[in-house]
């Protein structure tokens, strides 16, 4: 048995040396002078020697001047990967994906064919009835009480307004520790959906934003006030809309628009979801550097072109373009946004 | 579609050929190492060993493997190359990572990029990769061996040296240096800091200034290789395969699929040369092999070739639930009808997919990775629509469709010693495996074996799914959340690896200040679950193929059943799908199942 433990940390010993050192070491040495821009993490360094990302990794693109990567449940963080990991029956993902789209559709057929929702959405949401029933927004909240409960989680002023207006309406929270004994001190998160009812009584046809107003001291200062347009109603809202409207044509949005990658750091899209935003990013080039628009559309039109390529030449995937690649070309080309 | 998995099976089935011809040559004993190695063959053989001895020594290497890991990942803090100043994994979580690597399973209840710094990842990772891949194919060499009647079933660390250094090492450099053509990291360094193109994009930090986006890098090209020719699965990254350092193009992605395929196609046809039954291994092969076509095929039909089902149209329907407080004993639940969000699915369901690969590379790399046991991922398993999900957790429940290296074809023995004596027992014969009468004794040890990894995988999900210990870890709600249960423990079960990651399991360093509340019990019941599931199904075969191996062989007559036959291969089938279906059905319809039919989306 002793020999048999010795002959057993023999083993381990040469096989560290040979796995941990021998090994990783070849590898090294030929891939630091073979492929060194492969080995080092495929770095990218601007004219001042200064890393800018990684070719492989998508970093955050938030200006409408450059494309944007797919949404990441990492938020780009390239230290800690991760994915939605949202099963396709979860609510949550489709709550993401209602509030990517809400502020881009657009009608695909009839008179506004072409033109935005979004607005159509405002005065759907002002007019506060949903499926025939009154208050959107408590209807919102009974229906996707985990929803409720995120957005006063979310946001440290979420909470705080939460916890100002459950001071000043202790009879409602009394009334709700009666039905809920089990939560005789209850949090903000659980008063979620009593508050937005009370809210939806409150402010009908309303929602409460955050908004950023010039205070007496001259200084911006935002409070949650309650709103009835803006990216909220356009975003929250979307999915209750397309109950109300399901027969309405909608333009399709790219698929990998709206999903998360496994990693969060997908550095590629397709080169439909590029040709989808094509219109915002040329508009906005042409905007900033006083351009002609069509003249901007064609010039980046063929950047994309140039820049696409597909898993094995097509055999085995969609043409796709790199994030990264196509927005370094810009900047090269056009140079800083405004 | 269907060309990039075509081509993955071809090339597998190509290499395994002379690949097994390899292998057998070096494991009859036929190589005659260079001066050098041969000394470190004679420094550690002990002469030639009886099945216990064998397995003695089996036993004595895991438990020294299992000291060596545990206080090298204890010296993390300690170490060199750990320029961010990585402190302890929680102590269970350490427990656990230590079996799942000794066990050659990987399950990662932490993310490597987080919480492991390059000394653990060279120094912890790297050894137990190539040494717990060994193990397996050392247990299969002893009991082929045994199967020949054999009463010395070679040296167990002269097979481990010799499976290690001439067969594992090798091939690992040559992957490696494709994979770091094509962009995987090799480097002792461990972060890069990147301002990004557009400054302050990833947010400002507490003075206002812009963020910079930290890249982790690493010693990645030496671990790929043989996390994936060990079908060890444990990522360098959190993301494993999906991580685009881990995996940066369709090409990395192919030969890391092909490469966790390699061996276990191999083996099988080693199984059969070095029993001279070539004809017999060919059956099973093919067997195996249409059991992994069709979950293949399952999980690219009804995934990369269906929307995710969460973003369509769905007719209102209404549902009734057992209640023991309605009147009528029965409660009507509508499920309203469900709009279209307006998109494009014609690429399948993407969420949870790398784009880079291929369209149907997530779902086909899915369904391989748990059928040889590899658990490494590409795609996001919690995101796969609900009946794909069925193929995965399929493959690691059979546990034979290829397997792990040497373990998935001791597997199959079992399920073929059972289909041999339900075969004899319909004819009325005793029933024979290569000559052999099969007794008591070896189907009471081919039983203790199979009925293991059912009862470690069933038990423990029931108990957490019943207890807050899985109620509070699942991240999505109904028959997904049980899913999620379901998968974790069969994955432990069968030295998978893989996890649907939403499930709360991960307690990371000992620093964490909001680890997952349920971590520790995850950790110490899948670290157990690793730990029974691994070495008795490896145990109970080795004595069974002893028992079996000294009784006389019996002279071929007409009634002998013949085992190198297209019927033999149905009997074979048979045998795996009754016994698997009658075992995991019911957690199937629970779980995907219930998924698939109930409403989607599902609570809110």
């Amino acid at each position: 048995m002793l020999r048999y433990f010795a002959k057993s940390f023999a083993l381990i010993a040469v096989a560290v040396v040979v796995t941990c050192g021998i090994y990783p070491a070849i590898l090294w040495a030929i891939g630091q002078t073979v492929f060194p821009f492969q080995a080092n993490g495929s770095i990218v360094r601007n004219a001042d020697g200064a890393v800018i990302g990684s070719m492989l990794v998508a970093q955050p693109f938030t200006k409408d001047e450059y494309f944007q990567p797919r949404p990441s449940a990492a938020s780009y963080d390239a230290t800690a990967s991760t994915s939605s990991g949202y099963a396709p029956s979860n609510y949550a993902l489709r709550d993401r994906v209602a509030r990517v789209i809400g502020p881009i559709a657009t009608y695909a057929s009839g008179d506004k064919k072409g033109q935005a929702v979004a607005p159509d959405v405002e005065t759907w949401f002002q007019a506060d009835k949903f499926g025939g029933n009154p208050h959107i927004v408590a209807q919102w909240a009974d229906a996707h009480n985990s929803i409720a409960q995120a957005w006063v989680t979310g946001d440290p002023t979420h909470g705080a307004f939460v916890d100002d207006w459950s001071k000043a309406h202790d009879a409602v929270v009394q009334d709700w520790i009666k039905k809920n004994p089990a939560t005789p001190q209850p949090k903000g998160s659980d008063l979620a959906v009593v508050f937005f009812e009370n809210f939806s009584n409150d402010h009908p046809g309303a929602f409460p934003s955050s908004v950023t107003k010039t205070g007496a001291d001259g200084k911006p200062a935002t409070s949650i006030e309650p709103v009835n347009t803006g990216s909220d109603i356009q975003s929250i809202f979307f999915d209750m809309w397309r109950s109300d409207h399901p027969d309405v044509a909608l333009n399709d949005v790219p698929a990998d628009l709206v999903t998360a990658s496994a990693s969060g750091l997908d550095p590629d899209i397709t080169l439909e979801n590029a040709e989808f935003q094509l219109d915002r990013v040329a508009a906005k080039w042409a905007d900033d550097k006083k351009l002609k628009v069509d003249d901007v559309r064609k010039e980046i039109e063929a950047i994309l072109q140039d820049k696409a390529h597909a898993p094995w030449g097509g055999l085995i995937g969609e043409k796709l373009v790199n994030v990264l690649d196509v927005n370094l070309e810009l900047h090269k080309r056009y140079g800083d946004p405004a | 579609m269907w060309l990039l998995p075509a081509m993955l099976i071809l090339a597998a089935i190509a290499c395994s050929i002379p690949l097994s011809a390899y292998f057998t040559w070096l494991m009859e004993g036929r190589y005659r190492a260079p001066r050098v190695l041969k000394w470190f063959e004679d420094l550690v053989d002990t002469g030639p060993q009886d099945w216990k001895q064998y397995t003695i020594a089996l036993i004595v290497f895991n438990i020294a493997l299992f000291i060596f890991g545990f206080v090298v990942l204890s010296l993390q803090p300690y170490a060199p190359l750990n320029p961010r100043g990585l402190g302890w994994l929680e102590p269970t979580t350490i427990f656990n990572t230590v079996i799942s690597f000794l066990t050659n399973t990987n399950l990662q209840h932490y993310a490597g990029e987080t919480a492991l710094s390059n000394f653990s990842q060279i120094f912890f990772i790297l050894p137990n990769m190539f040494l717990s891949a060994s193990v397996g194919f050392c247990a299969l060499a002893a009991i082929i061996r045994l199967f020949r009647g054999a009463e010395k079933c070679g040296n167990f660390f002269v097979d481990m040296w010799r499976v290690c250094m001439y067969i594992y090492v090798p091939v690992a450099l040559l992957f490696g240096i494709i994979f770091m053509q094509q962009g995987m990291p090799m480097t002792y360094a461990s972060t890069e800091v990147a301002t990004t193109l557009e400054q302050g994009s990833m947010g400002l930090d507490d003075k206002g200034q812009a963020k910079p986006q930290t890249i982790v890098v690493g010693p990645v090209a030496a671990v790929i290789p043989i996390k994936m020719l060990g079908t060890n699965g444990g990522g360098f990254y959190g993301m494993n395969s999906a991580h685009p350092l881990e995996n940066p193009t369709a090409t990395t992605n192919f030969f890391t699929t092909l490469a966790m395929m390699l061996f276990p196609f191999a083996l099988v046809l080693m199984y059969g040369r070095m029993l001279g039954r070539i004809r017999h291994s060919v059956v099973i092969y093919g067997v195996m092999l249409a059991m992994m076509i069709g979950l293949i095929a399952w999980v690219i039909r009804t995934d990369t070739m269906e929307p995710n089902p969460g973003l369509t149209a769905h007719a209102a329907t209404a549902w009734q639930v057992p209640s023991a407080s309605a009147p009528s004993g029965k409660l009507d639940v509508p499920s309203p009808a469900v709009a279209a969000l307006p998109v494009n699915q014609h690429l399948g369901n993407l969420e949870g997919k790398e784009l880079r690969f291929g369209t149907s590379a997530g779902a086909a790399f899915a369904a391989i990775t748990t059928d040889v046991t590899c658990g490494a991922i590409n795609a996001e398993m919690d995101s796969l629509n609900p009946l794909s999900g069925l193929s995965p957790m399929i493959g690691m429940w059979l546990n034979c469709v290829f397997g792990g290296k040497g373990v998935g074809m001791i597997n199959l023995l079992l399920f073929l010693i059972v289909g041999v004596f339900l075969a004899g027992q319909m004819v009325g014969r005793t029933p024979e495996y290569l000559g052999r009468k099969v007794g008591a004794r070896e189907m009471k040890l081919a039983m203790i074996a199979l009925l293991v990894h059912p009862i470690l995988i069933l038990g423990p999900a029931g108990l957490f799914a019943a207890t807050g210990w899985g109620t509070t870890a699942e991240a999505n709600p109904g028959a997904h959340g049980f899913s999620e249960i379901v998968y974790q423990f069969s994955s432990s079960s069968a030295n998978n690896g893989s996890a649907m990651d939403g499930l709360g399991v991960t307690y990371g360093l000992n620093a964490n200040a909001s680890p997952s509340p349920e971590a520790v019990p995850w950790d110490i019941a899948t670290g157990l679950v690793m730990l029974f599931a691994r070495y008795l199904p490896i145990i109970a075969p080795i004595a069974m193929a002893f028992s079996l191996g000294r009784k006389k062989v019996a002279p071929v007559t007409l009634g002998t059943m013949s085992d190198d036959t297209v019927t033999f291969g149905f009997l074979l089938f048979g045998t795996i799908a009754i016994v698997g279906a009658l075992l995991f059905l019911p957690v199937a319809a629970l779980g995907p199942i219930a998924e698939h039919l109930g409403p989607i989306p599902f609570g809110g």
